[in-house]
């Protein structure tokens, strides 16, 4: 049996105190797209911070295993090394060092971690050219200060372009469709149409059933209230638009319906 | 030429407000030389741009032989700057070649002062600038005491910007750990004139560097800027007074630091707003990250205003690395010392980033490097 990409089991966690993930569960095999959608305040982000490991989140019960390890056992930078990438909601802009420089540092810290030969200036510009080339990203954009004055469309676009960069296996995208007009949310959706593989396996994290339209998930699951309450295919995310998130809340009775 | 100082001055300045953070009372104890014999063979070594004018100072003395002067440059002329009269400074000032800077100078002045001699030596360096209506003048200065003694250089360079003029002068302070530096600008600013100052402070034991400025036309522009990284026993004194004498000026101080091991940085920064300068923004901002728990900060932002109608801020911030670019950072692969050594580069460097020449920029972000711990990971990614 091919073992899960991203199994997580029973996972709880809490930021300062306050319990924001109530036991999620969520097994992904290589080569499936799942889309978590959810309401302003039902853990989404909190999901996908745990998964790539900050440390602002307490775990206090459960697991997630990726590939077989444990990965509650390794260091953010760790975890991206194994093959796990965040597209973060907000990326930081950071002046002062340009995107390229950056990613000069990030590509190399992986190849050392993975045993192989870290790339001199001109392989490393090369390999940058190709990648900005698969998904249609200006490469004049990495000369300039990481997300610095970016545009929200080039700030998810350059995301895109880093998961290309860094091949990880598998990749969160945490709500890459916030802030994108359809046109940038069409590119975007490209550039990750173009990622998927038989290999590689996706968590897709939007509020919206819009981005579904491009980005066509494997599963569907609703998240409320720090647990998934629901599961199904393509076809939940069009419920979901119709009726809204109420029609997930728990009913309030003992019956365990929920 | 080297200048008998006179040692007492220093003896009590740490016990004014002015330096109360700066205690330069040592210098009272040293007994400077008269510097016989220069050194010349190190000025090729900091001849950064070869392409532009430079002009070399050893120990105060001219050194017409490597210096390249073009048109508006002139030694010893009978040009002599005011602006430094206006000021209190305490720094003493005192005879030493002169250079005089006048009409458009589009390539970058190289001003090289070069201190150095087996025994201590009191230097002084007076350097005038004077753009005319609707001029541009852009300076460098490059100050580097050379050999660990307790060399003392006191640079004072006056800038008189008329109407409609452009001025940008970049100091760095380089070289020796060991020796002092009390340094001045002094800034006399009239209508629709831009000055921009930037001091870069790399080297040095006990640093001061004073900008006084006085804005007085309407419509001013002027950016003071600074940029320092420091390690074991040393200390920075970046000490401002800019004075808004006439309305709709804007005004900017903007320093950022790094410190190490038990060094220590002061910022004061004054706004003086008269009472007809109406239409004033002014702004300051200390920056500060301290790498180590010995390492000290201090910022004392100041404000007197006696106009009604101005917009005038001041912003001080010591703190360590953030969090979430740590994190952003990791997410990529960059493992946590690698990730905290790149953002304090990226700290640092913004400050940099704005300079437009990029031979002194190098030059700068080389030595930089050469203080920041871990700054040989940050030169593997030169691309």
């Amino acid at each position: 049996m091919t073992t899960p990409l991203l199994k997580i089991t029973d996972l709880h966690a809490s930021v300062e105190g306050t319990e924001i993930l109530k036991g999620v569960n969520l097994t992904v095999m290589p080569g499936e797209v799942h889309s978590i959608m959810g309401p302003n305040g039902s853990g989404k982000s909190t999901l996908s911070s745990v998964i790539a490991g900050h440390e602002a989140y307490e775990v206090t019960n459960g697991s997630i295993k990726f590939n077989g390890i444990d990965l509650l056992e390794l260091e953010a930078d760790q975890r991206a090394c194994v093959g796990v990438f965040l597209a973060f909601q907000y990326p930081i802009e950071i002046p002062g060092v340009s995107t390229k420089f950056f990613l000069k540092a990030a590509v190399n810290a992986i190849r050392k971690y993975r045993g192989q030969d870290e790339l001199d200036a001109m392989d490393f510009l090369d390999l940058v050219e190709d990648k900005a080339k698969s998904v249609n990203l200006n490469v004049d954009l990495l000369d300039r200060n990481v997300n610095q004055g970016f545009s929200g469309g080039e700030k998810k676009r350059a995301e895109v372009f880093q998961m290309a960069l860094l091949d990880p296996l598998l990749g969160v995208l945490d709500e890459t469709d916030s802030g994108l007009d359809i046109d940038a949310l069409k590119i975007v959706a490209e550039g990750v149409n173009k990622l998927r593989s038989p290999e590689r396996g996706f968590v897709v994290i939007t509020h919206y059933q819009r981005l579904l339209d491009y980005i066509v998930p494997d599963f569907v699951h609703v998240l409320m209230d720090g647990k998934i309450v629901k599961s199904g295919d393509k076809s939940l995310a069009l419920v979901l638009e119709e009726q809204g998130y109420k029609a997930f809340e728990p009913c309030g009775c003992s019956c365990n319906c929920g | 030429m080297t200048t008998t100082v006179n040692n007492s001055v220093f003896e009590h300045l740490h016990k004014q407000e002015d330096w109360l953070y700066s205690n330069v009372s040592e210098l009272s104890n040293v007994s400077f030389d008269a510097c016989k014999d220069v050194d010349v063979s190190v000025i090729s070594k900091y001849d950064i741009a070869t392409q532009n004018p430079l002009v070399v100072f050893v120990n105060g003395v001219f050194q017409e032989n490597q210096s390249r002067l073009g048109d508006g440059l002139s030694i010893n002329s009978d040009n002599l700057g005011e602006v430094y009269c206006r000021s209190n400074s305490q720094i003493p000032r005192g005879e030493s070649d002169r250079l005089s800077i006048t009409s458009n100078q589009h390539k970058t002045i190289h001003i090289l002062q070069i201190i150095s001699g087996n025994n201590p030596v009191a230097v002084f360096g007076n350097v005038y600038v004077h753009a005319c209506q609707g001029e541009t003048i852009s300076i460098a200065e490059t100050h580097i005491a050379i050999t660990n003694q307790d060399h003392l250089f006191m640079p004072c360079t006056e800038i008189l910007a008329e109407k409609d003029s452009c001025v940008t002068i970049v100091r760095s302070i380089r070289g020796s750990k060991s020796a002092y530096h009390l340094g001045g600008l002094h800034v006399t600013q009239h209508a629709a004139s831009k000055v921009q100052t930037h001091t870069i402070t790399l080297g040095g034991k006990r640093v001061r560097n004073e900008v006084y400025a006085y804005l007085d036309g309407e419509n001013c522009e002027s950016n003071f800027d600074g940029m320092y990284m420091l390690g074991k026993d040393q200390l920075v004194d970046n000490h401002l007074r800019v004075e808004h004498n006439e309305p709709n000026c804007d005004s900017r101080e903007f320093y950022k630091g790094v410190l190490d091991e038990n060094a220590k940085s002061v910022f004061t920064g004054r706004i003086y707003v008269k009472e007809d300068a109406q239409q004033t923004d002014a702004k300051q901002t200390n920056q500060n990250i301290l790498l180590s728990d010995d390492a000290q900060a201090t910022s004392r932002p100041q404000l007197e205003i006696y106009a009604d109608d101005v917009a005038c801020t001041h912003g001080a911030t010591t703190g360590e690395i953030d969090d979430e670019a740590m994190l952003y950072l990791q997410t990529r692969g960059i493992p946590a010392d690698a990730a905290r050594t790149l953002l304090i580069y990226a700290f640092l460097n913004e400050s940099l980033d704005e300079l437009a020449d990029d031979a002194f920029r190098s030059v700068l972000v080389d030595e930089l490097l050469t203080n920041l711990p871990g700054g040989e990971f940050i030169q593997s990614l030169y691309l």
